[in-house]
């Protein structure tokens, strides 16, 4: 008989199992348990009570007494999969009346299955091995990491920051510096940075990747290698400020890193740093933008970096544009679907979830619809064009760069 | 070699908590009740081991669930030592100018239950209610225990005096009433409307019902108190309001089975302390202590 190791649950998880009072505030709201497919396994309350369920069976007062009894193959491979179609947005941490952690909860619910031989999914081996192999989770060799910033060679100076000493660090991340759909994001953010007169620079083709998708899906040992290796390098550089435009590693080298190495730099997301560079007006908004735009809150600047205000600024800041908020916004935004390793293994399920926020952001009337996340950006786009929406998706810098243009 | 093996690495926590126990028990056994109205003091007796046994075993699931927390990852030592050090800590807590700021929010949090609130307040009203009565119930048992006999204070003994009316009778009766009224809708929202939300599994509805019996118990022996004109029960029985009310529907002759209702009573209600930890309502301790634990865990518990 299959016994599972609990040894990876950590105490607090463990606590907070039994201090969820199964109210079932956190099943209607959940974006994949509840709102997209209604499953109950995937929602917080039905992954707790399975969750407690296994370990009563096989560490429960009864099972110490006479002995443990079997879960089958079926019954942890399903759990499994249930558990693994959570984006890890965070929403059930802010309905749930009990306080509850759940998100790192869920993270230490993966850590639990990989333990276990449970995770991650089939589907996020390839991911893995990329990181492993390219330092990147999209199989694109190293040499092509800095590619996007060759066509702003001439507009704008990036230092090769473990030479230059920049005195900010740009980390651009995986999905803006290889998929070519989402490279003008880092694009713009370069030139938003130039047009400040900015002394930033890059790792070029030496950033690797801030290792956020093995953390999210459970693979903590690698996670923690990836961690150092970045730490090292971003102490190499000597940078006072680490800015990233992805909202993904932005959580990861804030909130994660520390938990391995001390990051000496002040980690700073875009939209923070260009708030801050408007507001002492060595970055001036002058052109114009009459437009309607709505603005999606990334999980992890949002929920998870309590990030709501800094973006909503910049756009307020830009002439002319008018924003317009989405019924669910801030701390209660839904979830575009992609996070968690989620889009990577059910990406119907991930379309579903982000057709629901298109729906949200259609609601308002804005012709736009604006993130500040590469990740959630590359969903909600293809869901606005499999949607035939009329709306426009936009990352923030870009319109930035077009009102200091 | 790693410690714990042994029963002597773990004994210095067992020791300590079986002298707790034994402690409470003595506790339990030695006071006087002298002031308890009961006609056959065989039924005390009977009650006061009930009472004993539960609250070992109450301890002892405590102590089990406290251990499987333990067990988890973050903490270096073997679960008892775990236990001790978080003890230890937490007590230093507790006695540190921190914990003065730290109250406010869980009392705002884990009493008050604030979020909730925002949320739902039928919801929030229930749980206020039931934790509120249970809170209420709970320190006036000690006051009065306190009071009646230890400090033999008259005015709670007196069938009279004014804390017998209003602590005894009123408060009582108010803090039944909450958990009554709490309890009504919880059980209405969860068997009659169902939303959607919810979802009931034998241990919510044991829960529901057990503390349901408790309280309908209390009440009905305060009416066959009354009805039957009672010792204890003859004077100011308006202070007694809902009591009262339940005797109307109560032949005077009921009085006769006072003393078994009330072991009754009381056995079930020593029960619902030992079913606690083995319930769906230990969460009632697990979630404040979840919501401070934090604080309060040595450093690591979560990384």
């Amino acid at each position: 008989m299959r016994r599972l190791d609990v040894s990876t649950l950590d105490v607090l998880s463990l606590m907070r199992y039994d201090a969820c009072t199964r109210c079932g505030e956190c099943t209607s709201t959940c974006p994949t348990g509840g709102e997209a497919q209604d499953e109950e396994l995937v929602t917080p309350r039905g992954k707790i009570l399975r969750l407690k369920e296994f370990h009563k069976r096989q560490y429960g007062i009864r099972a110490r007494l006479l002995g443990p009894r079997d879960i089958s193959p079926a019954e942890l491979k399903e759990f499994s999969e249930r558990a693994y179609q959570c984006t890890i947005c965070g929403q059930c941490r802010t309905v749930c009346p009990d306080h509850l952690d759940t998100i790192t909860m869920w993270e230490n619910m993966r850590e639990f299955l990989v333990a276990n031989g449970l995770g991650p999914l089939a589907a996020h081996d390839q991911i893995v091995k990329s990181i492993e192999n390219y330092d990147n989770p999209w199989m694109q060799p190293r040499t092509q990491r800095s590619r996007w910033s060759k066509k702003i060679e001439k507009e704008v100076r990036i230092k090769d920051a473990l030479k230059g000493k920049p005195e900010v660090l740009y980390f651009v991340g995986c999905t803006a510096a290889y998929d070519p759909n989402i490279r003008e994001m880092a694009v713009n953010t370069a030139l938003v940075l130039g047009r400040a007169g900015l002394d930033f620079g890059t790792l070029g083709n030496e950033e690797g990747c801030c290792g956020s998708t093995l953390l999210r899906t459970g693979l903590l040992e690698p996670a923690r290698r990836t961690a150092r290796k970045n730490i090292e390098r971003f102490e190499q550089t000597g940078a006072q400020t680490i800015v990233t435009s992805c909202a993904g590693c932005y959580k990861t080298i804030r909130q994660d890193y520390p938990l391995v190495g001390k990051v000496n730099a002040r980690v700073v997301h875009v939209t923070q740093l260009v708030g801050e560079l408007i507001e002492s007006r060595r970055l001036k908004l002058t052109k114009g933008l009459s437009r309607t735009v709505t603005f999606h809150d990334p999980c992890h600047l949002g929920r998870h970096n309590k990030l709501f205000e800094e973006p909503r600024r910049i756009l307020e800041s830009i002439p002319g544009l008018r924003l317009v908020e989405m019924e669910r916004n801030r701390e209660e935004a839904r979830c575009c679907g992609a996070g968690g390793g989620v889009k990577t293994a059910f990406p119907e399920l991930a379309q579903k979830i982000s057709d629901l926020r298109v729906g949200d952001a259609e609601k308002t009337g804005a012709e736009i619809m604006v993130t500040s996340c590469p990740f959630c950006y590359q969903s909600l786009k293809a869901s606005i064009e499999v949607k035939g929406s009329s709306l426009k998706m936009m990352d923030l810098m870009e319109l930035v760069r077009e009102s200091c243009e | 070699m790693a410690g714990g093996r042994y029963l002597k690495d773990r004994a210095w926590l067992y020791v300590p908590f079986v002298a707790f126990i034994v402690a409470i028990s003595l506790v339990i056994l030695l006071l006087p009740y002298e002031t308890v109205y009961v006609r056959d003091r065989a039924y005390l007796r009977a009650f006061l081991a009930t009472v004993v046994a539960c609250v070992a075993v109450f301890l002892l699931g405590m102590l089990y669930n406290f251990l499987v927390w333990m067990r988890g990852k973050g903490l270096a030592g073997t679960p008892e030592r775990r236990l001790m050090r978080v003890l230890l800590k937490s007590t230093r807590f507790v006695l540190s100018r921190r914990f003065g700021r730290i109250l406010s929010v869980f009392v705002k949090d884990a009493v008050y239950l604030s979020k909730l609130k925002d949320r739902s307040v039928t919801r929030w009203s229930m749980h206020l209610l039931i934790l509120g009565g249970f809170i209420t119930m709970f320190f006036l048992d000690i006051i009065v225990t306190f009071s009646m006999d230890m400090a033999k204070y008259q005015p709670m003994i007196r069938d009279d005096g004014w804390a017998k009316l209003w602590i005894r009778d009123f408060g009582f009766d108010l803090a039944g009433l909450m958990m009554l009224a709490g309890l009504v809708i919880a059980a209405v929202r969860r068997f009659a409307l169902r939303p959607k939300i919810v979802r009931t599994e034998a241990a919510d509805s044991a829960s529901i019902l057990f503390l349901l019996l408790v309280v309908l118990g209390g009440f009905v022996l305060e009416g066959i108190g009354i009805a039957g004109t009672v010792p204890m029960h003859q004077t100011g029985n308006e202070y007694s309001f809902v009591g009262l009310l339940f005797s109307k529907a109560m032949p005077a002759a009921i009085g006769q089975y006072y003393d078994q209702v009330w072991l009754v009573h009381g056995i079930m209600s020593a029960l619902l302390i030992a079913y606690i930890p083995f319930s769906k309502l230990f969460h009632m301790v697990a979630t404040p202590i979840a919501i401070e634990a934090e604080k309060m865990l040595p450093s690591g518990a979560s990384a």
